[in-house]
């Protein structure tokens, strides 16, 4: 780029790409609606999934944004800012991934001809973040709270919300059996942080209907060894004991040896052996645990002398379902078995090995603390069921921060609407080019529903503007109308229960909002040549430090 | 993925390795994914019933496998696309949950894609094709609840059980045996079901082949049979009231654990290493005798010592008898397994009526049999046959036979087979496509029957009409008459509503995939 008349100055390393200025910009904005374009099919009850293979044969059908942007395994530097605010969405709200990915793609698509036009990247920012904030008072002015209501209404209330959720899934079939198993998870852990309390396993056969909620924890039957058969497989009201040891006939220090002059005395150390794992089993029974569950190994021994006791015993529980049940059960993970308190015992109603499909489940129901649940999932096919656990994980959390923030807002593109128009509104107040920017935030804001419609085969000028129609009402009573997905018209989406998290949308615009501005300020990308020569010099290093290898044997010599 | 250009109009990468990506998207996508899955379920429609072929597959290994069932074909047949192993995982599913049907399943999936794909050439939209198919879904499976008959069964009464068996038996190669298998398979699990619980836990039921004899001779064994035999030729073959000490320690001085050396450094102290050895093997002998036990089943091998002793001593063993059978032994028996001599107890003993070796033919092997055993909970189906790959495929079919049989013990709600369910549903609601996706299950049995495959089903359907008689069917053995009821072809509900249900399912999933993205291998 550099005038060629003049000797060259050479600034940067060869092979370093400068891309600066107007048509820097212009490209990232094309890149980053590029990428927009690949999730923009998913949104809503009737977006559609992508199945991704990667290199190692690993196939996902998926229907969730961020997933889909993780998988597409993106190089450009701006669309990775792309990447990241999904990421962000999901690991904040969990959900609005594909929303917030679309927003951003469209704010940039409604900044691009100003940028074309020679307007200063800056004032679009200003105006954007201005905008943005209005949009976000806007919502929390429009949201409808749910608290003080009674524990039932609640329910129902945060159902719908988790209903809305899971209807652009796969499993949006059957929305209201997972929405309300969904809000039951949540109610059972409570006001708990701590997420990993809801264990959700997944077991292949069987329809979707045949998934079900253990208000306790659940998981498959571990390894066992023979005797495990003679223990008894139901147990009311039973104690459990929570180690974190062997029970197994075993050296007890790594290196030790023992040298014995007198065989007559070789009984004797192998009485001693086995006198030390007898003691430790020996505590476990007497400590009138009536299941013992270990983190580590359980031996054949250990196994027969607890089935002889009747005591049932698994050996090698995963960690996080051994904490689970610690949680649920009030016990706690004990490591030796001396002293065995009976506070350190958990309890549970109801002890049960039950058949799910192919695998044999413990499950413990009824659990004291309450603080866990556990969803067994079933579907016909491993994608689907991987899917049906994602779909799941967007309740989840959507469900949660309901019960957080506790206001809702109308979803089916209505409360984008309702924004957008506030904006308009608005942007007629304002002197000077800011009026043209607010106005195209406003207008970027109507893609939600746009694709809605374009996703499920509607006319989306038609529906649009109809949904205008209703929103420029005077009164606001129009306020609340959104895509109706059912018959291609519009509806009062918070009549019909579809319904939003105020906090998904406010961040989702948010996020959105910050990535656009981020992509604006930048103009110029200095992509260093280093990675890929950074490659061929490793492996031409190796290729020397082979020779070189070679050369130190000859001067060896 | 469609390359984006800069101002300058120079393409720039967007994807890691963009070039070797193939995608396919929109409609495209969804042809291609639907001609996968029709090719599946092509693959499996002429296994379909009970004048189906069978295919033959060989392993990588050279092993070959000849079979009928569809979810062994598919998993077998190591299918690559990706659709493709959609359908291998449902029906595997299937496999698991119901056991049955396998071949249904894929059958009825395959023929629900073939409609999908005339729906969508008129331009529905695909989620709308597929939540109509899940509207349907719902709708036949009540009216299989509806057409569904409960048929009572005591432990006394298994007839009805053997019939619902041997429909599940005839589509097999072992069909000529059908009758005798399915009584076995019935009575198996009769005999470990617990009728209260509703509950089988088909662990308890043992199937082992061996090739020699004919299909005939397969039995049902109540007690285990292990392949091994008593660990000295001249111990008696025969033990009339058996006590068992069930060992998990080998007959040999212990060992620590801990690293250990014993020195010896006189002649003394060798003459009482040696002394003292012998002293085990002797302890270890006369303990077994002095709890009264008359047969040691022992988990690992011993010395020549201890076997000469044990013959010696008048004291049958049995060594090397793997975990899972030792288990199986002492649920059977009611002992306990003992882990090591100074716990044996005469509580711990085992308790069987009759255990016996037997040999077969003029060959070397020979088989222990554990009978009359204190606790019948434990049973054995003994499979014999002329060679392994009908040894292998008769136990896949008794195992679908155990699983109908545990099916119906869970619930008891039987539909008429032969097609005549899926021909009902199909009259009974106007969902077109999903009816006629129904109909192609009866229309398969028809054509592997070698009948007119159209004018069969229409004249069944016609029947069905008229008598208002849901069990009418397609006549595939040449029986005479068209009334399934009278033929004794049952299906287990549950078994009927799971396949509609997941085939559904994964039809779903696969019209719902609008973008396949894949590295370019592919």
């Amino acid at each position: 780029m550099a005038s060629m008349m003049q000797p060259q100055i050479i600034l940067l390393k060869e092979g370093t790409d400068t891309s600066q200025g107007k048509p820097q910009l212009v490209s990232n904005i094309n890149a980053c609606m590029a990428v927009a374009d690949v999730v923009r099919t998913t949104l809503g009850p009737r977006g559609m999934d992508k199945l991704i293979h990667d290199d190692k044969g690993n196939t996902t059908i998926s229907n969730d944004g961020a997933t889909i942007m993780k998988l597409l395994d993106i190089v450009h530097p701006a669309s990775k800012i792309l990447v990241d605010i999904a990421k962000s969405q999901d690991s904040e709200v969990g959900d609005g991934t594909t929303t917030v990915v679309l927003l951003a793609g469209e704010f940039l698509r409604e900044a691009k001809p100003f940028v074309d036009d020679g307007v200063h990247p800056q004032n679009l920012i200003r105006s954007y973040r201005a905008a943005s904030y209005l949009a976000i008072e806007k919502i929390k002015e429009l949201a409808v709270s749910i608290e003080g209501k009674s524990l039932e209404e609640k329910k129902s209330l945060l159902a719908n919300c988790a209903a809305t959720t899971l209807s652009s899934k796969l499993i949006g079939g059957e929305k209201e059996f997972f929405a309300t198993m969904v809000v039951d998870a949540v109610l059972a852990i409570e006001s708990d942080d701590r997420l990993n309390m809801i264990g959700i396993k997944k077991v292949p056969g069987g329809t979707m209907r045949d998934s079900f909620l253990v208000n306790g924890v659940a998981f498959k039957k571990t390894f066992s060894y023979a005797g495990f058969e003679q223990q008894p497989k139901k147990f009311l009201n039973p104690k459990i004991l929570l180690l974190n040891i062997e029970l197994e006939l075993k050296s007890e220090k790594e290196n030790a040896e023992i040298r014995l002059s007198d065989p007559l005395q070789y009984q004797s150390i192998v009485d001693a052996e086995w006198n030390i794992i007898y003691d430790k089993l020996d505590k476990c029974v007497k400590s009138g645990a009536k299941i013992v569950l270990s983190r580590l190994a359980i031996g054949d021994l250990a196994t027969q002398y607890f089935a002889d006791c009747d005591i049932f015993c698994a050996g090698r529980v995963a960690e996080d379902d051994l904490h689970r049940v610690a949680a649920a059960t009030g016990g706690t993970v004990q490591t030796s078995v001396n002293n065995v308190i009976d506070e350190v015992l958990g309890s549970c109603e109801v002890f049960e090995e039950k058949q799910v499909g192919n695998e044999r489940f413990n499950i413990f129901n009824g659990c004291p603390s309450g603080q866990t649940a556990t969803i067994v999932l079933r579907g016909g096919a491993d994608q689907f069921i991987e899917e049906a656990e994602r779909s799941l994980h967007d309740a989840i959390m959507i469900v949660r921060r309901a019960m957080k923030n506790s206001t809702v807002v109308a979803g089916g593109g209505a409360i984008d609407m309702e924004i957008s128009r506030y904006l308009r509104q608005h942007a007629r107040t304002i002197a000077g080019k800011s009026q043209l920017f607010i106005n195209s935030f406003a207008k970027a804001l109507e893609v939600i529903p746009r694709q809605l419609c374009d996703n499920a085969g509607f006319d989306a000028t038609d529906v649009l503007n109809k949904l205008r129609q209703k929103h420029a009402l005077a009164d606001g009573e129009g306020a609340l109308y959104g895509v109706d997905i059912n018959t291609g018209g519009i509806a009062d989406s918070f009549a019909n229960f579809v319904w939003e998290p105020a906090v998904v949308k406010i961040n989702a615009i948010n996020a959105a909002t910050e990535a656009a501005c981020l992509i604006l300020s930048v103009d110029e990308t200095v992509k260093n040549p280093k990675s890929e020569s950074a490659q061929g010099e490793a492996a031409a290093g190796m290729g020397r430090g082979r020779g070189g290898g070679r050369g130190r044997g000859m001067r060896r010599r | 993925m469609a390359l984006a250009f800069d101002e300058y109009g120079r393409p720039f990468i967007i994807l890691r390795e963009q070039e070797s990506k193939s995608r396919l998207r929109g409609l495209d996508a969804q042809k291609s994914n639907i001609a996968a899955g029709v090719a599946v379920s092509r693959i499996l429609r002429t296994s379909l019933g009970p004048k189906g072929m069978d295919k033959m597959l060989q392993s990588p290994d050279g092993d070959i496998t000849i079979t009928n069932d569809g979810a062994t074909i598919l998993e077998q047949m190591d299918v690559d696309n990706q659709i493709g192993k959609l359908m291998v995982e449902l029906s595997r599913s299937q496999d698991y949950e119901i056991g049955d049907g396998t071949t249904g399943v894929v059958v009825m999936a395959g023929a629900l894609l073939e409609q999908a794909e005339r729906l969508l050439e008129r331009g529905i939209h695909p989620i709308r094709v597929a939540e109509g198919f899940e509207i349907s879904s719902r709708i036949a499976v009540d009216h299989l609840e509806q057409i569904s008959h409960k048929f009572d069964f005591s432990a006394t009464n298994i007839e009805p059980l053997v019939q619902t068996c041997m429909t599940t038996l005839s589509s097999k190669i072992v069909n000529r045996c059908k009758r005798s298998l399915a009584e076995i398979a019935v009575k198996g699990v009769m005999a470990v079901a617990d009728l209260e619980r509703k509950d089988v836990n088909l662990d308890l039921i043992k199937v082992e082949g061996k090739v020699g004899g004919k299909l005939e001779d397969t039995e049902l064994i109540y007690g285990i049979i292990v392949d091994k035999d008593m660990s000295h030729p001249q111990m008696p073959k025969q033990i009339e009231d058996a006590k068992i000490a069930i060992l998990t320690c080998p007959f040999e001085p212990p060992k620590p654990k801990t690293k250990h050396k014993v020195d010896i450094d006189t002649v003394e102290k060798f003459q009482t290493l040696r002394e003292q050895e012998r002293k085990y093997f002797d302890d270890m002998v006369q303990r077994c005798k002095d709890v009264g036990a008359t047969l040691v089943i022992c988990q690992w091998g011993f010395d020549d010592e201890a076997n000469h002793l044990l013959m010696h001593r008048n004291l049958p063993a049995v060594r090397w008898v793997g975990g899972v059978e030792l288990e199986l032994i002492a649920i059977a028996t009611g002992g306990r397994i003992v882990p090591r001599f100074q716990e044996l107890t005469p509580e711990k003993l085992g308790k069987a009526g009759l255990v016996r070796e037997k040999a077969f033919g003029t060959t070397k092997d020979r088989m222990l049999y554990i009978e009359h055993c204190a606790n019948s909970r434990a049973v054995t189906v003994f499979i014999r046959g002329g060679n392994k790959m009908m040894i292998e495929e008769t136990k896949r079919s008794i195992h679908d036979a155990l699983c109908v049989a545990r099916n119906l013990i869970r619930n008891n709600s039987i539909v008429y087979g032969g097609g005549a369910a899926e021909i009902s549903c199909s009259i009974a609601y106007a969902i077109r496509a999903f009816a006629d996706a129904l109909d192609s299950v009866p229309m398969a049995l028809a054509e592997n029957s070698g009948l007119q495959p159209i004018e069969t089903l229409s004249a069944v359907k016609a029947q069905q009409i008229k008598e208002k008689n849901p069990c009418c069917g397609i006549d595939c053995n040449d029986a005479g008459t068209n009334d399934m009821r009278e033929q004794n072809v049952f299906e287990t509900l549950i078994g009927k509503q799971q396949q509609i249900l997941l085939a559904t399912q994964v039809v779903k999933m696969i019209l719902k995939i609008d973008d396949v993205i894949s590295p370019s291998e592919y």
